[in-house]
């Protein structure tokens, strides 16, 4: 399926709701290539109304992250499942939520609740090259480009909103521009330099672990 | 310098071989040494260029690998995300000390620094912008920066990540000597860092001495990019490599200390090659001496034999090619020795007699003291050619050799007795004075008187003896003999025995040689004049006759005596041009006075060379024609010698000569060795008794003998006999008593020029003896 296919289909969906907008965003680099992992956020500008924590996870597999970035509203607990049969250490230096949490394996781990908005950056101490982000906003309406850099999102009540663009390797922030959400659906086109995400050295696994 | 000496030349070329090759040798391998030492010196610095920069690579390393490691510890990220500042220096300096960095820093991603152990205040930025901008760039950077204090520092500058960016960390270690010592000792080569700013050079670090980096500093500055550095007297290969953008590293290596083992190996090679050179040149000499010394064995011998000294033999020698050489030398010596011997006995022995001859005599003279008086005595058989012509020469020589071997008993040395020539025998006597030599001779004349015996024919010897004593007779040996010789004629006149030469006149000077080339122009120039010397016929007591005498007026010399000058005229042919002129002069002054009414017969002397001229005959004829003349007016006198040189042909010729009717006559009869029977077919007329027998006629009755006998025996022959050289009344009369025809000599006139004889014609007195009448003449 091609991505403009993906596109008609979405913009077919919010087309049935007929009294939330929806934002398709494309999220693109410099060079007009797509860009993945990029958090499109809008913030009401009106005075909004409460944020409603969600559930979220972030889960150590294969000695990765998964996912690379996590999008939550503030308040929201996070979980971080431990699926590799060895100790990861997740810390976080960030002012946003500096924490540290010693998971063993196969051992359920306290959650951690992201009360601030920010960014976080979340490490290994054993396994330097894990990385993962979590960006704390607050609101509801926000969505991660994909690998097409394609950000939906839905059921956005109508009104004026601060459309947020963030990605974790931006080389610079993008500045918030004001946008009216109707009914209907906004497709915006987005660019954003992002430096490329370069992979760090990481060790074969080791059969024993296995 | 030449080498004249064979030992000397082989010494010099042995030992210039010798040297010329270890020369070489020696520059080979100071050569190779060179080339083994400049290869082994790049090998070396090349590998020791790869071993430092790995080591400086490696290190770099190692300070990333210690500053990553730092950058990931926990606690340090929590510091630095937390703004702990004391924490963040405490594990800096914590690390620091772990490592040995002197210098490290914490910096915020954008570069303000946060900590650092240097010092604390103000934050400012990391004070490498292009170290930062590298490390930014590429994750990390390593280099090699200045701080301010002056020093050089190997940087490293690593990210904390946490897991994003939150800080960078820098380490600093010192690039100081104990760096330098240490790659030093990895790399075998000496390392010093230089710093190059504003045209100053500075060492910074070193694994040299100290005041070995003021020289290195200053050769560098004099030689920035030299690869060849000396300083402090020693040479180093210097390879330079950058350390940083502001730094230089100099990697070097002691040339001196590398060809140190070379040069050892070479003065031992040297000293080995002198010391061989040594052993060689001693070797050579004695080896040259060995071969010279033989040699010169041999040209001393030479030289003894090339001196006349055959006495010594040649030294024995090793049996190899010198000794060869000397055996060969011995025969030689053998051979020479006797060859001289023969030409020796040759050349100063008389063959017949066994005596010394002529030249030993003259030689022996010459080695006589010139200040010792000395004695020459010339002794003469008294008429040996009559003994001789009487009893054959075979006979005369046996006397003679008689006679030699009885001298030779008398004369003992240091006398020396020599045949001179025919019966002539001479001695010398040392040390002798008149009175010696007088003894001397009466010895001698003592000795010969004893009779010789011949095939039992007893044969009565005597001997004229004329002595001549050196110096004051003469100083020269042809002198002293001339004269001794005067003095034994003298001696044979007076039949004295002996004379000596100081009782007898001296010599006319000899100047005949330098005559000879005057002759002709004495001719052209008529200087030559007749005299004519007046014939008295003794029994008429009238002058019938003259001789005709050739006279040279020499404008220096005076008169000139024929016998000075004919001989020579007779040798070298001029006589030819002579004699016409002389016979043409002679017949024109006889016609001359023939018109004049004296009828005188001219006698001419011919000599030998004329007499056997085949044109004689017609040219008398011619003569005779052409002045009118009757031939019996002309008298041609011939000597007995000349006859006897050719005695047919002489004989001919007078045969034609006298039937021209011209009159003949043979002079000096009686000196010479003509035969009787010989005479006795010459168709002359007359024969003149030789003046050394009229000389002496009244006082030797023996000359008196042989005058009267000869006057009997030319009357006997038919012929007329005339008397040479009267000089006394006394002669006159004795010869005219013993029927003597014709007489001439001073007694009657000395010879004259043609135009005083009509003069003296008229004054003569015509010498008639009372007592004798005239005897009629053949003529």
């Amino acid at each position: 399926m091609s991505a403009r296919a993906v596109v008609t289909a979405i913009l077919l969906g919010a087309c049935l709701q007929a009294t939330a907008g929806t934002l398709v965003a494309h999220v693109v680099g410099k060079d007009g290539m797509p860009v993945e992992d990029a958090a499109v956020v809008l913030e009401p500008l009106a005075g909004g109304a409460g944020v409603r924590p969600v559930k979220a996870e972030i889960a150590q597999q294969d000695r990765e992250y998964m996912p690379y970035l996590t999008i939550v509203p503030r308040g929201t607990v996070v979980e971080f499942p431990n699926r590799d049969p060895f100790k990861h250490h997740v810390y976080s230096f960030s002012p946003a939520k500096v924490f540290e949490i010693k998971l063993y394996a196969g051992k359920a781990a306290q959650p951690v609740v992201f009360d601030q908005t920010g960014e976080v950056a979340l490490g290994c101490n054993v396994h330097d090259w894990m990385e993962a982000y979590v960006l704390v906003v607050n609101s509801n309406h926000y969505a991660k480009s994909g690998t097409d850099g394609h950000a939906m999102i839905g059921a956005v009540p109508p009104g004026r909103y601060s459309l947020r663009l963030w990605h974790p390797r931006q080389r610079a922030e993008a500045p918030a521009q004001d946008i009216e959400i109707g009914a209907d659906t906004r497709a915006l086109q987005l660019v954003l330099d992002v430096a490329p995400r370069v992979a760090r050295p990481k060790p074969p696994p080791d059969a024993e672990d296995y | 310098m030449a080498f004249h000496s064979l030992q000397h030349r082989i010494v010099v070329v042995f030992v210039g071989l010798l040297l010329l090759v270890m020369t070489l040798v020696l520059l080979l391998v100071r050569h190779s040494d060179e080339r083994i030492v400049a290869a082994e010196m790049e090998r070396g610095l090349d590998a020791g260029s790869v071993v430092f920069t790995r080591l400086v690579e490696h290190n770099s390393a190692a300070l990333e690998s210690a500053a990553a490691l730092l950058a990931a510890d926990f606690g340090f990220r929590e510091a630095i995300a937390t703004l702990d500042r004391p924490t963040m220096r405490s594990v800096l300096r914590n690390h620091g000390l772990r490592i040995g960095a002197e210098v490290m820093m914490v910096m915020e991603p954008a570069g303000p620094v946060i900590a650092e152990t240097q010092r604390r205040g103000d934050p400012h930025r990391f004070p490498f912008p292009d170290l930062f901008d590298k490390a930014r760039a590429e994750g990390s950077s390593v280099g090699y920066q200045f701080m301010n204090d002056g020093r050089l520092y190997h940087m490293v500058l690593v990210p904390v990540l946490a897991p994003k960016l939150i800080a960078w960390v820098a380490m600093g270690f010192p690039v100081d000597d104990r760096w330098a010592a240490t790659l030093s000792q990895m790399t075998g080569l000496t390392v010093s860092v230089i710093r190059r700013e504003a045209g100053q050079t500075m060492v910074l670090a070193s694994s040299l001495e100290e005041e070995q980096r003021v020289a290195l500093a200053a050769a560098l500055a004099a030689m920035p990019d030299g690869k060849v550095l000396t300083f402090n007297r020693e040479r180093y290969q210097t390879r330079l490599l950058p350390l940083g953008s502001t730094a230089v590293v100099a990697l070097q290596r002691s040339l001196d200390a590398a060809e140190a083992p070379f040069r050892s190996m070479q003065i031992a090679l040297l000293v080995m090659a002198l010391a061989g050179i040594a052993v060689f040149a001693a070797g050579s000499v004695l080896f040259a001496r060995h071969i010279a010394s033989p040699v010169n064995q041999l040209t001393a011998a030479a030289r003894r034999i090339a001196a006349g000294d055959y006495d010594e033999p040649l030294p024995t020698l090793a049996p190899d090619e010198i000794g060869a050489l000397a055996r060969s030398f011995e025969h030689m010596r053998d051979g020479i020795a006797t060859r001289e011997r023969k030409i020796l006995k040759l050349a100063y022995e008389d063959a017949l007699t066994g005596l010394p001859n002529r030249t030993w005599f003259l030689e022996t003279f010459a080695t006589l003291p010139p200040d010792a008086p000395a004695a020459i005595a010339v002794l003469d058989i008294d008429r040996f050619a009559l003994i001789n012509n009487a009893l054959g020469h075979p006979v005369g020589d046996r006397l003679l050799a008689e006679v030699g071997a009885r001298l030779a008993r008398v004369v003992t040395a240091p006398a020396l007795v020599a045949r001179l020539w025919g019966d002539e025998f001479a001695f010398l006597l040392r040390d002798a004075d008149q009175a010696t030599a007088r003894a001397f001779a009466e010895t001698l004349l003592a000795a010969l008187h004893a009779p010789i015996s011949l095939d039992d024919q007893r044969v009565d010897v005597e001997g004229s003896l004329g002595i001549a004593l050196f110096p004051a007779d003469g100083r020269d040996a042809t002198t002293l003999l001339r004269r001794a010789e005067l003095a034994m004629s003298r001696a044979k006149c007076t039949h004295a025995g002996y004379a000596f030469a100081a009782e007898v006149n001296g010599e006319p000077p000899h100047e005949q040689l330098s005559l000879i080339g005057e002759m002709r122009a004495a001719l052209a120039g008529q200087e030559f004049v007749i005299h004519y010397q007046p014939k008295l016929h003794l029994p008429s007591g009238r002058i019938v006759g003259v001789e005709a005498l050739l006279r040279w007026q020499h404008p220096q010399r005076g008169l000139v005596a024929p016998a000075n000058f004919i001989p020579f005229a007779e040798q070298t042919g001029f006589i030819r041009e002579i004699t016409p002129w002389l016979l043409e002069r002679v017949a024109e002054q006889t016609a001359l006075w023939h018109g004049r009414g004296l009828s005188l017969v001219a006698s001419v002397n011919l000599s030998a060379h004329d007499l056997l001229n085949p044109q004689l005959p017609e040219h008398m004829r011619l003569l005779l024609g052409a002045h009118a003349l009757p031939p019996d007016s002309l008298c041609l006198e011939i000597t007995e010698s000349a006859l006897m040189e050719d005695p047919d042909l002489a004989l001919h010729h007078l045969s034609q000569l006298a039937a021209l009717g011209l009159k003949l006559s043979i002079d000096d009869y009686g000196a010479g060795q003509a035969s009787l029977a010989y005479l006795k077919l010459l168709p002359v007329h007359e024969i003149k008794i030789d003046r050394s027998f009229i000389s002496c006629v009244t006082v030797s009755p023996k000359d008196a003998a042989i005058v009267q006998s000869t006057i009997q025996l030319g009357h006997a022959l038919g012929l007329s006999v005339v008397a040479e050289g009267t000089e006394h009344a006394a002669d006159l009369a004795w010869l005219r008593q013993r029927g003597c025809d014709i007489a001439q000599g001073y007694g009657i006139a000395r010879p004259m020029p043609a135009q005083d004889l009509p003069a003296w014609l008229g004054k003569y007195t015509p010498d008639i003896p009372a007592a004798n009448p005239p005897r009629l003449l053949r003529t």
